[in-house]
């Protein structure tokens, strides 16, 4: 009893920080993962094809409309009970732990594919027909035109919904507590209560939250100024 | 209703660069062509007069298949195309493999230019030959730059387009289309988007390419230009072709003349 209130900061600071780095890790991979699946359910919610315009119509309403707290703990548990299920038809038996990194990077990859399918397909619509319509009449075949044309002309719109997404994506890694993995969020709530110290570390988090929110918003404002610099007078919007 | 286009060209000397026949194009209900046929000869310059609404666009928009038309035949460059129809003939698809091949080899200057707006004048006009025709970025930008001289825009190769004026964007449009170095260039009202002080830049360059012998179909409300520049005019009136001839046939005769008349 008497060690534990001896125990401050200094002590906490290496897995306080271990916990920061493992939440950048999984923020930085699920937003990419979460940006190729918005991409792809963009497009899918724009095809032509109206069996895949539903399929993804039905991901992006289905996964924005749950709490993403419960999404996480059922694609956790459902994971591991259909890795069971195929290793055990497979003739291994006992149950299979899904490894916390992955389903966190998975889960989070998964809510944020959503949320960038319909920021991507507001940008994608947003754009002059007239600049595809010349992509068409040169020829360019559906891949050149996606990636020239339609990438580059729907990103200045796309930024600042995807900027909104990748801070709601670093706190929402703080859910990711909740099955128990070592992040920056399940790290504070241990030093807290083996500390007792509950007001020093949660404040710490914030600030370490906080830190890493401002220092991306401040990347997407000068990502965003570059692919801008093709348009005139947006330096002060 | 199969097509056999190429039997009627065979015997020909030249095969034209557009030969459109009893081409129709609904929207719904509304028919914006009704049958209309049409032959530009290689080398040669045709303007499509008509009022608003008349179907000049539709049907130049046909000529790269941006619109498809429901019935009829078209050739371009010497290719027909292999149109998907149904039992009663009617055009239900394309071939995209050939749309894409043809595309190639005709070249789009638009009303509102369509520049891309996240590249320079010299990427606008050296994308197209690097992701179609697959150049290298050199030999890419020799041609751009060629054409951009040709244009007077050399100097402005590093802008934005947003940064030029209406007139400037429109002759890198043009230089754009001339890096594909095209077998047939289509007009589409290049001066209609224009402050009137800017439209006799772009008259000037299309001038001098109509000079070199190349082939242009020109949708245009320019009467006077039309006249002077072209072999060949189309005046549509209603989706039906009205009069078609050499500049003086069809100003001169009353059906046109009453559309044309204040304007020549």
């Amino acid at each position: 009893m008497n060690n534990h209130s001896q125990e401050g900061l200094a002590d906490w600071a290496g897995p306080i920080l271990q916990g920061a780095l493992t939440t950048l890790e999984i923020a930085v991979l699920a937003y990419a993962i979460g940006l190729v699946l918005g991409l792809l359910g963009a497009s899918a919610r724009l095809s032509p094809w109206a069996p895949l315009r539903g399929l993804a119509t039905l991901y992006s309403t289905a996964v924005r409309a749950v709490p993403e707290l419960l999404l996480i703990i059922l694609l956790y548990y459902a994971g591991s009970q259909a890795l069971t299920a195929v290793t055990n038809a497979m003739g291994f038996s006992g149950q299979v732990a899904i490894n916390g990194f992955v389903t966190a990077v998975g889960v989070l990859a998964f809510v944020q594919g959503a949320y960038m399918t319909e920021v991507l397909r507001g940008a994608i619509l947003a754009i002059p027909r007239g600049q595809l319509e010349a992509a068409d009449a040169f020829g360019f075949s559906a891949w050149a035109r996606f990636q020239r044309i339609v990438v580059p002309a729907m990103l200045p719109n796309a930024l600042p919904g995807m900027s909104n997404l990748w801070l709601i994506l670093i706190k929402d890694t703080a859910l990711i507590s909740v099955i128990g993995y070592s992040e920056l969020f399940f790290t504070i709530q241990q030093a807290a209560s083996s500390t007792r110290a509950h007001f020093l570390f949660y404040a710490a988090a914030g600030v370490i939250y906080l830190a890493m929110t401002l220092s991306s918003t401040a990347l997407f404002a000068r990502l965003e100024r570059r692919l801008r610099r093709g348009q005139p007078n947006t330096e002060e919007a | 209703m199969t097509s056999s286009l190429d039997d009627h060209t065979s015997t020909a000397t030249a095969a034209p660069a557009v030969q459109a026949r009893h081409l129709v194009k609904r929207y719904g209900d509304l028919e914006v062509l009704r049958d209309v046929s049409l032959e530009v000869p290689e080398g040669s310059v045709t303007s499509i007069i008509g009022a608003s609404g008349s179907g000049k666009s539709t049907l130049l928009r046909c000529l790269n298949l941006l619109e498809r038309p429901d019935q009829g035949d078209l050739a371009i460059a010497d290719e027909a195309i292999r149109f998907d129809r149904n039992p009663q003939g009617d055009v239900v698809g394309l071939d995209r493999r050939q749309l894409q091949r043809l595309r190639a080899k005709v070249s789009m200057v638009f009303q509102q230019f369509n520049l891309w707006p996240h590249f320079s004048v010299l990427g606008n006009v050296i994308e197209p030959p690097m992701r179609v025709q697959g150049l290298s970025r050199r030999r890419a930008t020799e041609v751009a730059e060629h054409y951009l001289a040709r244009v007077g825009m050399a100097d402005k190769r590093d802008a934005y387009p947003a940064f030029l004026s209406g007139g400037q964007q429109q002759r890198v449009a043009i230089a754009r289309a001339l890096a594909m170095e095209p077998r047939l260039l289509l007009f589409d009202e290049p001066t209609s988007a224009l402050d009137p002080e800017r439209v006799n830049e772009v008259l000037g360059v299309i001038r001098g390419l109509a000079g070199e012998g190349r082939t242009m179909v020109l949708v245009t409300h320019e009467m006077a230009f039309a006249r002077e520049v072209s072999d060949q005019v189309v005046f549509l009136d209603r989706g039906v072709i009205g009069v078609a001839g050499t500049p003086e046939e069809v100003f001169d005769d009353p059906r046109c003349q009453r559309f044309a008349a204040p304007a020549t």
